[in-house]
């Protein structure tokens, strides 16, 4: 696909950044991931919708 | 430069472009609005429950490189911010056809943001997934307007679910 296809496109296009790759190393929300565990933990997800 | 072409179709709202790395795990876009510039970041995180991850939103602190959600930006954005972030979930959920994304706020208010995310955009996330809400008193049940929950799921409609 040229640039000029890319730029006319109507579907999203989504650059990478090596910053992002350099912060995908550690959690960024770890109070975030602790609270939905929580969540999980007490409530669960119903078993017809876990992944087989 | 390394692009990801995702083969969904587009978020009809007016939203911010957004970037992300190889894995689509991380993404980071800007909100400009009538109090300045901010970096947003959109994380999802795998978490205990197999195939099910997080999903972590709010402001970039620069100085501890962590996600703040707790930060009331009052930018004026917010419908465009909800977009965006909705959009993301479209991509990340094609990398991720299998996958299931939690969410839940780290206050009330903030999982009232992410109850009016899905509502104004209900329509459109329908066409491709199924929302569940889970219910104060710890019911999961298929995500209705106007009800208060306190976490949300979103799968694939092929991974149409029974509660």
């Amino acid at each position: 696909m040229t640039l000029n296809e890319l730029n006319k496109s109507r579907i999203p296009i989504i650059p990478f950044d090596k910053k992002l790759e350099e912060l995908s190393k550690k959690v960024l929300a770890p109070k975030k991931l602790e609270l939905a565990n929580n969540l999980i933990r007490k409530f669960g997800i119903p078993k017809s919708i876990q992944p087989k | 430069m390394s692009i990801f072409v995702a083969k969904i179709k587009r978020v009809r709202k007016p939203k911010y472009h957004y970037k992300s790395e190889p894995n689509l795990n991380i993404y980071e876009f800007i909100s400009e609005g009538r109090n300045g510039v901010i970096r947003k970041m959109v994380e999802f995180q795998k978490t205990e429950a197999e195939g099910v991850f997080n999903l972590a939103f709010g402001d970039f602190d620069e100085n501890t490189k962590t996600i703040n959600d707790l930060i009331i930006s009052n930018n004026g954005d917010s419908q465009k911010v909800l977009a965006t972030v909705a959009s993301i979930v479209f991509v990340f959920m094609e990398k991720h056809p299998n996958a299931m994304i939690y969410a839940t706020g780290s206050t009330e208010s903030r999982t009232r943001l992410y109850r009016m995310g899905i509502s104004t955009n209900i329509e459109e996330i329908n066409e491709d997934f199924n929302v569940y809400g889970l219910r104060t008193e710890g019911i999961w049940e298929e995500f209705l307007i106007g009800e208060d929950y306190e976490a949300f799921l979103i799968s694939k409609n092929e991974n149409k679910l029974s509660v």
